[in-house]
Order: structure tokens, then sequence, then C-alpha cells
């Protein structure tokens, strides 16, 4: 039970990089004429990722482009830039009381 | 690791938004200038960026499959084509035989616009970095 639960946080964790990645690259990219936003699927990535699957890099709809043929709306950006972060804490956490569990259990059996 | 290669990313960011600010200021600093190395007065300069896929070397060549973050570079200074802005000033040592001054065709408004967007765009990667930077700090925490 250990192992599949330490190893879906470990691909949560890794998606949530390489989509902050792409939200640094969009940031970086905002007054670059022509550039288009790139964003992963999270959620359908996620499923793909449990079975071994790389994840595939995607150009999301639906924003206003501007006169450059740029479509970075910084605002988005932001918000994903933080949704990440507080995402990736919660796993590392839940991550972190995972391992001191079975920290826990390995002492309390020397103890006895 | 991806998130290494994000600090990478933001950093070009932060290196093209610096450059472009650099050569608002120098556009500010010459809006008076009459003489140049090239001849003729000051000609407003402009950064044109490109995105640079090759920023996150080192890593790309660990995990390519992991999504290609792109950083971003200044590809090309443009100077402005526009002509001078002609000055009646006839005691000027650079006026031409009518007395008029080519000056450079410069709108104050324009350079501090661009230049308050340079100074959002860095900040904007600054909290990219420091976003970054506290993940890499929690995956080091579980070490603990």
């Amino acid at each position: 039970m250990f192992q599949t639960l330490a190893l879906n946080t470990e691909h949560y964790m890794s998606l949530l990089s390489a989509r902050q990645k792409l939200v640094a690259s969009n940031i970086a990219n905002a007054d670059t004429p022509g550039y288009h936003t790139q964003d992963i699927n999270f959620q359908a990535e996620f499923e793909n990722a449990l079975s071994g699957q790389t994840p595939a890099v995607t150009e999301p709809e639906g924003l206003a482009v501007k006169p450059d043929g740029n479509n970075v709306d910084i605002d988005r950006e932001a918000r994903l830039l933080a949704e990440n972060a507080l995402r990736f804490s919660i796993a590392s956490n839940f991550a972190r009381s995972e391992l001191n569990s079975v920290k826990t259990a390995i002492q309390e059996g020397k103890s006895a | 690791m991806s998130l290494l290669s994000a600090l990478s990313i933001s950093a070009s960011g932060m290196s093209a938004q610096r450059q472009r600010t650099e050569l608002l200021v120098e556009n500010l600093a010459n809006s008076d200038t009459t003489r140049t190395p090239e001849g003729g007065p000051y000609r407003r300069k402009d950064a044109v960026f490109a995105a640079d896929p090759s920023v996150a070397q080192f890593s790309s060549l660990f995990d390519s499959e992991m999504g290609s973050g792109t950083g971003v570079r200044v590809a090309q200074v443009v100077t402005d084509t526009r002509d001078p802005e002609k000055r009646y000033l006839p005691g000027h040592p650079d006026a031409d035989q009518d007395g008029y001054v080519a000056y450079p065709r410069m709108n104050p408004a324009e350079d501090m616009v661009d230049l308050l967007g340079a100074s959002r765009g860095y900040q904007a990667n600054v909290s990219a970095v420091s976003a970054v930077k506290d993940m890499i700090q929690r995956s080091l925490d579980l070490f603990r």
C-alpha cells in the first residue's frame, strides 16, 4: 500500500514540476512576438503518467491573441504559478508524513 | 529535474527584460543627443524577443520527454527609422545652412510606458523564481 501511494505522489510531484516549467517559459516569453502559451492537460496526463506515459505539451485554446501574435495571459500564469506551488507543498507534506509513519514503525519496533 | 531548468528559463526572462530596460534607459538619456558615432542624431532603440529552446540545455538531455520549456533571448535590437525632428536653433554648432538642428524623434511617454512594462515583466519572472525555489526547498525537506 505504501509503495503505490508513494509512487502516485511522485508522479504527481513530477507532473507539477513539468507544468511549473511551462508556466515559467510562458512568463519569460510574455513579451515574445508570436509565442503561444504552453500547458499540459493535468488530469489526463496524471492518469497517463500512472501507466508510465510521458506528458504531452498542448497549446490551450480560448486565450486572447495580441496584435504581435502572442497569447500569454499573465494573470492566468500567475494563478497557475501559485496553484502549482501550493499543490506541490501539499504533496510534499503528504509524502513526508508517509515517510514519517514508516520511520515510526521502524523506531517503535526497535524499542520493544 | 525539470524544476532546475524552470529556474534557468526564468533567469533568461529576467536577463532579456533587463537588456530591454538598458535600451529604454539609453533612449531616455539620449533624448537630446545630436551627435553619434554613426553620424546624425541619436535614434531610438528597442529589443525584439525570441523564444529560445536551448536555454535549459543540460537538463534537456535528461528530461526532454518531460515537456520542453522554452526560454527567451533578445534576438535583435531595432533602431527607429523615423525622420529626426528639426528644431530651429541657428546658433547651434550642428545646425544646417538653414539653421535647423536634427534632434532624435522621441516620445518620453512611449519609453516610460515600455519601461514600466519591462519592470513588471522582470517582477513576474522574479515571482516565478521564488515559487520554483520554494518547490525545490520542499523537495529537499523530504530528506530531513
